[in-house]
C-alpha cells in the first residue's frame, strides 16, 4: 500500500510532463495535417530531415502510420493512407484551456462559464464540453491544479528553485496573502464578464496563456522551417509571456505557490464546484506523530493535520507521500475517523 | 488580557494588509484583463465560417485555437499584432486572440481538401462560436457569410483590356458566386458569395483588385 502511495507522485509528474508534451504536439500534429492534405508531407519530411519541425513531423508521421487504417498496399508496398493519417491528426485539438480528443470536447469550466454568462445563453456544445471536467472535479476535487495544468508544474519548479535558494543560505521571503482572494477575483471577474460582454478571466489564466503560447511557439517554429531557419525561438511567444515570467519571479522571491494558494481564479471555481468531494485526504489519528512534515509538504500551505483540508485541497498527495507513520491517506468520508476539533 | 488584546491587533493588521492585497489583486487582473484582451475600436476582420456576429463571437470565443489547430489550410490565425500588422490592421477591444483570416495571406478553402462531413473549425469550436456547419453546397451557402468579394474596377485586368478570369476560377461557387463576362470581367452575385477569399488570395494584381470586405463594414447579412 505504501509503495502505491508513493507511486503517486511519480505518477502525478509524469502526467504533468505528458500533458505539457501533448499540448506541444498538437500544433504540430495540425501542421502535420496541413501538409498532408496539401500533398506536401514527403516533401517537408525529405527536406526538413535533421531540423526539429522535421523530426517532429517524422515521429508524428511514424506514430500516425502505425495506428489502425494509417497505412495501406500499393502495389505491394506499404505507403501512408491520406484519409487514414487525417482522420488521426483532425482526432485532436486544443490543450489545457479547451481539449479536443477523438470527438471528446473538454473546456476549462472558468471559460464555459465566461463564454455562457458574456454570451448569455448556454450552447449545446458549451454544455457537452463541460460534463467530463465537471464530474472529475465533483468526484476528486480541485485535480486539474495537481495533475494536469501546465503552470502547476512550472510552478512547483519554483518550489525547488526556492529549496536551491534556502540551501545556499538566502532566506527568499514568504509573505502570507488571504486565500479568499482567488473567490473574489473569481466574482468580480465573472460579474464584468457578464456586464461587458467579453469573456476577460481567460487572457490573464496561465493555462489559456500556456495554451496560446505553446501555439505559438510551435506554430513559429514550423513558420521558421519554411523559411529556411530551424529551431525554436524567442519570437514566437508575445509579451503575454512576461505575466508567466513575474509570476515565477514573484514566487520565487516573495510567496510561495502565490498564484494557486491566492489568487488563481480557475483554481477558486475548482474548489467551489470540488466542495464535496467524496475523495480526500484523512488523518489516522493513532498513527500520527505530530511532526508536521505534510505541513511543510503541501503546495497550498494547508495543513493535513488539522483537518483544513476542506475546499482549498487539490488532492495532488504531497502530504501522504511524506508522512512516514502511513497517518494519512485518501479516503471516502464514511471511512474517515470522526475528528471535530476545535 | 493583554494577550487577546495583542492578538486583535494582529488579526485587524492582517485583515487590514489582506484586504488591500486582495482589492489590489482584483483591480489590478481586472483592469489587466480589458488591457489584455485589446483596446480601441473593434476592427471590422474576416472571421472563420458559421462564426456568429461579431458582438455575439466576442462574447462567445474563448480564444482557445481549437479552430486554427482544426483548419486543414492554415488560414485561421488568432488576431495578434504580430499577425495582423502586415495587413495593417490591429485588434480592438476584447479582439486579441480570436480567430481571424487573412485571405491575402492564405484564405479559407470549404475545408476542400480534405474528407469531412463538416466544415473542421466549426467541428472544433467548443463554445458555438462558430456554429456547426454542414460541408454541404445549400448549408455552406445557407450558414456561412465571411464577407463580400469587392472588384476594383481601376485595378482589374479585365476591366482593363487584357482578360484575366484568374479569380472566376478559384471561386469554389464558380457561375454563380463569381461569374465571368465578357472579357472574363469578374462580376460578384451577392447572394451566392459566402467571403472565402480565394479569389482575393488568387489575384495576381498587386495590390489586389478583387477584395473580401468583412461583413461587419457592408451591414447586417
Amino acid at each position: 500500500m505504501k509503495f502505491e502511495i508513493h507511486k503517486l507522485q511519480v505518477l502525478r509528474r509524469a502526467t504533468q510532463i505528458g500533458v505539457l508534451l501533448l499540448m506541444l504536439s498538437v500544433p504540430a500534429i495540425s501542421r502535420y495535417g496541413n501538409y498532408v492534405a496539401a500533398y506536401d508531407i514527403d516533401g517537408r519530411l525529405e527536406d526538413w530531415k535533421g531540423t526539429l519541425a522535421g523530426t517532429a513531423l517524422t515521429v508524428i508521421d511514424g506514430t500516425f502510420r502505425k495506428l489502425p487504417g494509417g497505412e495501406v498496399e500499393r502495389v505491394g508496398e506499404m505507403v501512408r493512407s491520406r484519409e487514414g493519417v487525417l482522420r488521426y491528426a483532425q482526432g485532436i485539438y486544443g490543450g489545457p484551456w479547451s481539449f479536443e480528443i477523438a470527438g471528446v470536447s473538454m473546456s476549462d469550466p472558468l471559460g464555459a462559464f465566461e463564454s455562457i454568462l458574456a454570451r448569455k445563453h448556454v450552447a449545446y456544445v458549451v454544455a457537452i464540453s463541460l460534463i467530463i471536467p465537471i464530474v472529475l472535479t465533483l468526484l476528486f476535487g480541485r485535480v486539474f491544479c495537481s495533475w494536469i495544468c501546465p503552470m502547476g508544474l512550472l510552478l512547483e519548479l519554483t518550489d525547488k528553485i526556492r529549496s536551491i535558494l534556502r540551501f545556499l543560505e538566502i532566506r527568499p521571503r514568504n509573505v502570507k496573502f488571504l486565500r479568499g482572494t482567488k473567490y473574489a477575483l473569481l466574482a468580480v471577474g465573472l460579474l464584468l464578464t457578464t456586464i461587458t460582454a467579453v469573456p476577460i478571466l481567460g487572457y490573464a489564466y496561465p493555462p489559456a496563456i500556456i495554451n496560446r503560447e505553446g501555439h505559438d511557439l510551435i506554430f513559429n517554429a514550423f513558420d521558421r522551417a519554411e523559411t529556411g531557419l530551424s529551431g525554436l525561438s524567442i519570437a514566437g511567444l508575445t509579451w503575454m509571456s512576461l505575466i508567466l515570467l513575474a509570476i515565477v519571479v514573484f514566487e520565487v522571491l516573495v510567496s510561495r505557490r502565490w498564484w494557486c494558494r491566492y489568487v488563481c481564479p480557475g483554481g477558486g471555481l475548482y474548489s467551489i464546484i470540488g466542495v464535496a468531494r467524496p475523495i480526500r485526504v484523512a488523518l489516522v489519528e493513532s498513527k500520527c506523530t505530530h511532526c508536521s512534515d505534510c505541513v511543510v509538504a503541501c503546495p497550498l500551505g494547508l495543513n493535513p493535520k488539522n483537518d483544513q483540508m476542506g475546499i482549498e485541497c487539490d488532492n495532488c498527495g504531497a502530504c501522504i507521500s511524506s508522512c512516514h507513520d502511513d497517518a494519512l491517506k485518501y479516503a471516502l468520508p464514511q471511512w474517515q475517523a470522526c475528528r471535530k476539533r476545535k | 488580557m493583554e494577550h487577546t488584546k495583542k492578538k486583535t491587533a494582529f488579526d485587524r493588521r492582517k485583515f487590514l494588509k489582506g484586504a488591500a492585497a486582495a482589492g489590489a489583486a482584483v483591480l489590478g487582473t481586472t483592469v489587466a484583463g480589458r488591457f489584455i484582451g485589446g483596446t480601441g475600436e473593434v476592427s471590422a476582420c474576416i472571421r472563420p465560417p458559421g462564426a456568429l456576429m461579431e458582438e455575439e463571437f466576442l462574447s462567445a470565443c474563448i480564444r482557445c485555437g481549437r479552430c486554427g489547430d482544426a483548419c486543414p489550410n492554415q488560414c485561421i490565425q488568432p488576431f495578434t499584432e504580430e499577425t495582423s500588422a502586415i495587413h495593417a490592421m490591429k485588434p480592438g477591444r476584447g479582439q486579441r486572440n480570436t480567430p481571424v483570416i487573412f485571405p491575402r495571406q492564405q484564405a479559407c478553402m470549404l475545408c476542400g481538401a480534405v474528407d469531412s462531413e463538416y466544415l473542421l473549425c466549426t467541428d472544433a469550436c467548443p463554445t458555438g462560436a462558430l456554429q456547426k456547419t454542414k460541408k454541404e453546397v445549400e448549408a455552406i451557402q445557407d450558414q456561412v457569410k465571411m464577407g463580400l468579394a469587392v472588384v476594383d474596377k481601376q485595378l482589374c485586368y479585365s476591366f482593363n483590356g487584357a482578360s484575366c478570369g484568374i479569380c472566376v476560377r478559384a471561386c469554389p461557387f464558380e457561375g454563380k458566386a463569381l461569374r465571368a463576362g465578357m472579357w472574363e470581367k469578374p462580376l460578384v452575385d451577392p447572394e451566392y458569395c459566402v467571403g472565402c477569399g480565394l479569389c482575393e488570395r488568387a489575384c495576381v494584381r498587386y495590390p489586389q483588385a478583387i477584395h473580401v470586405t468583412p461583413r461587419g463594414v457592408f451591414g447586417e447579412v
